[in-house]
């Protein structure tokens, strides 16, 4: 689960001599909302961002019609965009997870994948979302149960054990602290062609854990 | 790749795009009317016959067109941006290094004089800004990616050093040096031997798969398409007539050129008694005659009504991301298709007996002298070395039969035609035919047997005298032979003509006049108007059209029922010589390595080097499933050939040979006889090879 197999390859890129405009319409086209800004040989000299694209009113206060038209269409990527000093970037080989939590701490939607100044691709919120939902088998038909289990060596173990003991396998899981209650973890497992009932009459025969939630999706 | 990427946009957006050339005519369209779009990781096939615009269309994304080409209409988008309608300069920039291209020609994209690392690393160094060294160990690292034998050692030779497989894959890993989002490929495997072909089709494969690179593949084949597309745009005429998911295009194709063009390729284990090949009528017209306000396959078309000659049909959708451009797409049944009187010849049943032996080769040797670079060779001393072109060949025709040779170019086929017709004399052996002896040179044989011997070459252009007529040229054999008395030869060529279905009016033209097709019709009517025993055909349909080929097979065929001619029939194409011959042999460096009746070949037991040939042609069929064997490497000089068995150094089934596989090093193998006439040149026992699987299954 590295940044390279989860991140956007040749993403939609610009250079910064184009008009604003231009841009605009280019993330109106593929639907994208960060377009790194390259020059010769793909290295970033900037990120334009839609949020960037917003102009503020005061620039514009003084400015009559006409004059905002050409100030619109005078206006060049280069003078919008997120300038490299300023654009947190990511190598291929980080993990998902230091990719996560740049973009949590700095509240940024992307993070543009350099190679040696060069851009590879981008990872974006929304991949990490892919990716999170995958982790927890989205989309895919069976029994998801969630146990709280007291923060300790081996009791994950035992609803593994518990589960594989009746022939049955997880098709995907994962553990979080739970939320309020410090000294506790939240395990979600989810288990194919296995009757809701079954399964949690298993689960809750674990001694010391709570099954808090279980439900077919 | 991340499931994000399936709603993203398409990586190239081409809509209605039409190019023109100026010309002394004014200016000719000739692509009109083309979209389709190619998203990331997948590819899109653009297939069609010669002349169509397929790369016209591929040089417009890259606005490569010449001096006189424009795109006249329509727009291109990459990545969102409009590419029609800039200037040279920005078009540089926006493409940078995201859009590559890959021709078919390797030698045309390589620099003869500068070593294959110093061009590698220069992309590098120039583009990126790379440090030299850095540069070059990137370069190795593609190189390795793309199944380089020995990288680090080809940095430091020059083009001509490798073979035409490598030269392709270093033309791949430039393209791919610049990790482009784009990369636009026009016949990149169609100079490639056919077991070379598919290594590198492989490649494309997990290329794309790894890189998320988007692909525009432009070829002729549909075998090839079958293989490796996603999507597939089939043009006719400069429009795109049909496009669709590879699938369902093959599967129940809409568009009747679409149809036209299934039922002319040969399937791989067809025969010519099981099933025809049914050629489109007429020809692709030239831009300039192209129909105007109609559709533009309505001449050639037999659903055509009035409708289809007054106004053009759209390109329409008849299923999800599967269109058609033609007005009754739903209403034709193309199972229910009958050939119209006269498309294919009503062929005389085939000869019942076996006919008598007229051709028997015995341990046939062609060699030729290489000077030795020694010293002594000067003064005549040195050690004389041999090019083993036909080694040790045997086999016996029968009269009325069409013996099929296969195998990889430098395997020795055509040497021994050559050796046969006399254009070489043979080192060692007998030869014979009918009750001539056969060794001498042609320029010391009999007239005779000139006549009884005749040949139909690969390429008609360069066997024809470009300032000659049509008919003096097919009258020179009936006058040299007195086929006919000298004041019937006019009436005779005329007949000729006709018998290769052209008319008398093509006896006044000049080569120049004739397309390709038409060309090889008057070099078969040539090679048979001395009305020979025997025809050795070389090549004679691989630079043909699909549609174009599947005539000239049925009129080989035809002449061939209709005078009992025996025939070599020497192709590259195993569909083709399985679909035309009686009797396959399959040849590796100068060797035969099987021999037998057609179906035995392509069936096991095979030989280890046939089921690598079988396992790598493409298949006009995405469903069919194919073994996956591939060659390691080239073919060995035969200058030097391996020792014992000439094909030890690639055979993927060594480990089938009891007791160890040192023999296979030191000794010559054994023929091992199979039903009838099928023999195997191998060490490995029938009853193994037996238990092979087929390499190809339909579903």
């Amino acid at each position: 689960m590295l940044v390279r197999d989860y991140m956007t390859r040749h993403p939609v890129m610009v250079e910064p001599s184009i008009s604003v405009m231009e841009a605009q319409g280019v993330m109106a086209e593929t639907h994208v909302r960060h377009l790194p800004v390259i020059q010769e040989g793909k290295r970033l000299v900037g990120l334009l961002t839609r949020e960037r694209l917003r102009i503020p009113p005061t620039d514009l206060g003084s400015l009559n019609v006409w004059e905002i038209s050409r100030f619109l269409s005078n206006l060049k990527v280069r003078d919008v965009m997120v300038q490299r000093k300023d654009v947190i970037t990511i190598e291929p080989d980080a993990t998902v997870e230091e990719a996560a939590q740049t973009m949590a701490e700095n509240r940024i939607g992307s993070l543009p994948v350099l190679e040696e100044d060069i851009v590879v691709g981008i990872i974006t919120e929304v991949d990490l979302l892919v990716q999170l939902s995958q982790l927890l088998g989205a989309g895919v038909k069976g029994v998801r149960a969630t146990v709280r289990v007291p923060d300790a060596i081996g009791e994950f173990a035992k609803i593994t054990g518990a589960i594989a003991s009746r022939g049955w396998g997880i098709y995907s899981g994962g553990g979080v602290p739970a939320p309020k209650h410090p000294g506790y973890w939240d395990m979600v497992v989810k288990v194919r062609n296995v009757k809701k009932d079954e399964i949690a009459a298993v689960l809750q025969q674990i001694e010391g854990q709570e099954l808090i939630d279980v439900r077919d999706v | 790749m991340s499931e994000s990427t399936a709603v993203q946009a398409p990586v190239l957006k081409i809509e209605n795009v039409a190019i023109s050339y100026e010309t002394r005519y004014g200016d000719v369209e000739a692509v009109r009317e083309v979209s389709f779009d190619v998203r990331r990781a997948t590819t899109f096939g653009v297939v069609g016959e010669s002349g169509c615009g397929k790369s016209t269309v591929a040089f417009g994304i890259v606005d490569f067109l010449g001096a006189n080409g424009k795109i006249v209409g329509g727009s291109i988008k990459f990545q969102g941006r409009e590419l029609v309608g800039r200037s040279q300069e920005e078009l540089r920039k926006l493409r940078g290094d995201q859009i590559a291209m890959v021709y078919q020609d390797p030698m045309q994209a390589l620099n003869p004089s500068v070593t294959i690392g110093d061009q590698l690393a220069e992309v590098l160094t120039v583009h990126r800004g790379i440090a030299k060294k850095e540069a070059w160990q990137k370069s190795i690292r593609m190189l390795d990616r793309v199944y380089m034998p020995d990288a680090a050692n080809v940095m430091d030779r020059y083009p001509h050093q490798i073979s035409g497989g490598q030269q392709q894959r270093v033309v791949i890993a430039m393209a791919l040096l610049n990790n482009p989002a784009l990369l636009i490929m026009d016949e990149p495997t169609t100079a490639l031997d056919v077991t070379v072909e598919a290594v590198v089709l492989d490649l494309i494969e997990d290329l794309k798969r790894d890189f998320d690179t988007a692909i525009v593949y432009i070829t002729h084949d549909l075998g090839v398409v079958a293989r490796v597309c996603n999507y597939v745009g089939v043009m006719y005429a400069g429009e795109m007539v049909e496009t669709g998911p590879v699938e369902a295009l093959y599967d129940d194709p809409q568009h009747p050129y679409t149809q036209g063009l299934m039922r002319c390729v040969p399937r791989l284990g067809t025969t010519k008694e099981s099933s025809r090949l049914y050629p489109i009528r007429g020809r692709v017209p030239a831009p300039k005659d192209r129909p105007k306000g109609a559709c533009i396959f309505a001449p050639r078309c037999d659903y055509a009504t009035e409708k289809c000659r007054s106004e053009g049909p759209k390109l329409r959708e008849i299923r999800p991301g599967h269109q058609v451009r033609c007005f009754y797409a739903k209403e034709i049944d193309a199972a229910a298709w009958q050939p119209p009187a006269g498309l294919v010849p009503d062929l005389a049943p085939p000869p019942e007996a076996e006919g008598e032996t007229i051709l028997e080769l015995e341990g046939l040797r062609t060699y030729y002298e290489q000077a030795s670079r020694s010293v002594l060779s000067l003064v005549g001393l040195g050690e004389k070395q041999y090019v083993k072109a036909v080694d040790d060949v045997s086999l016996a025709l029968p009269k009325g039969k069409t013996l099929g040779i296969v195998g990889e170019s430098g395997c020795g086929k055509s040497t021994l035609a050559k050796t046969i017709v006399g254009l070489e004399s043979p080192t060692e052996g007998q030869v014979e035919f009918l009750e001539f002896d056969i060794s001498i040179p042609v320029s010391q044989r009999d007239m005779d047997l000139i006549e009884e011997l005749q040949m139909v070459f690969q390429n008609p252009d360069s066997t024809m005298n470009p300032s000659y007529k049509v008919g003096q040229q097919i009258g020179r054999p009936l006058r040299r032979f007195k086929t006919v008395p000298a004041d019937q030869v006019r009436d005779e060529v005329i007949r000729l003509l006709n018998a290769v279905r052209l008319d008398g009016r093509y006896y006044d033209r000049l080569p120049r006049q004739l397309s390709g097709g038409e060309k090889q019709r008057v070099g078969i009517a040539r090679a048979f108007a001395s009305r020979p025993e025997l025809v050795l055909c070389d090549e004679p349909v691989s630079a043909l059209d699909v549609s174009v080929q599947a005539a000239v097979l049925n009129l080989l065929l035809e002449i061939q029922r209709e005078h009992g001619t025996t025939m070599m029939f020497i192709a590259h194409d195993l569909s083709v010589v399985r679909f035309f011959s009686d009797y396959v042999a399959v040849m590796y460096l100068g060797h035969i390595v099987e021999i037998g009746p057609a179906e035995a070949i392509y069936a096991p037991p095979y030989h280890p080097y046939t089921e690598a040939l079988l396992s790598a042609v493409p298949i006009p069929d995405p469903k069919a499933e194919q073994k996956h064997i591939r060659l390691e490497g080239t073919v060995p000089s035969a200058l030097n050939p391996p020792s014992g068995c000439v094909f030890h150094t690639r055979c993927p089934r060594r480990d089938l040979v009891p007791g160890g596989n040192q023999i296979c090093e030191e000794e010559i193998p054994p023929w091992r006889y199979n039903t009838g006439d099928h023999r195997i040149y191998c060490h490995i026992p029938l009853e193994d090879l037996r238990r092979l699987d087929p390499v190809v299954t339909t579903s």
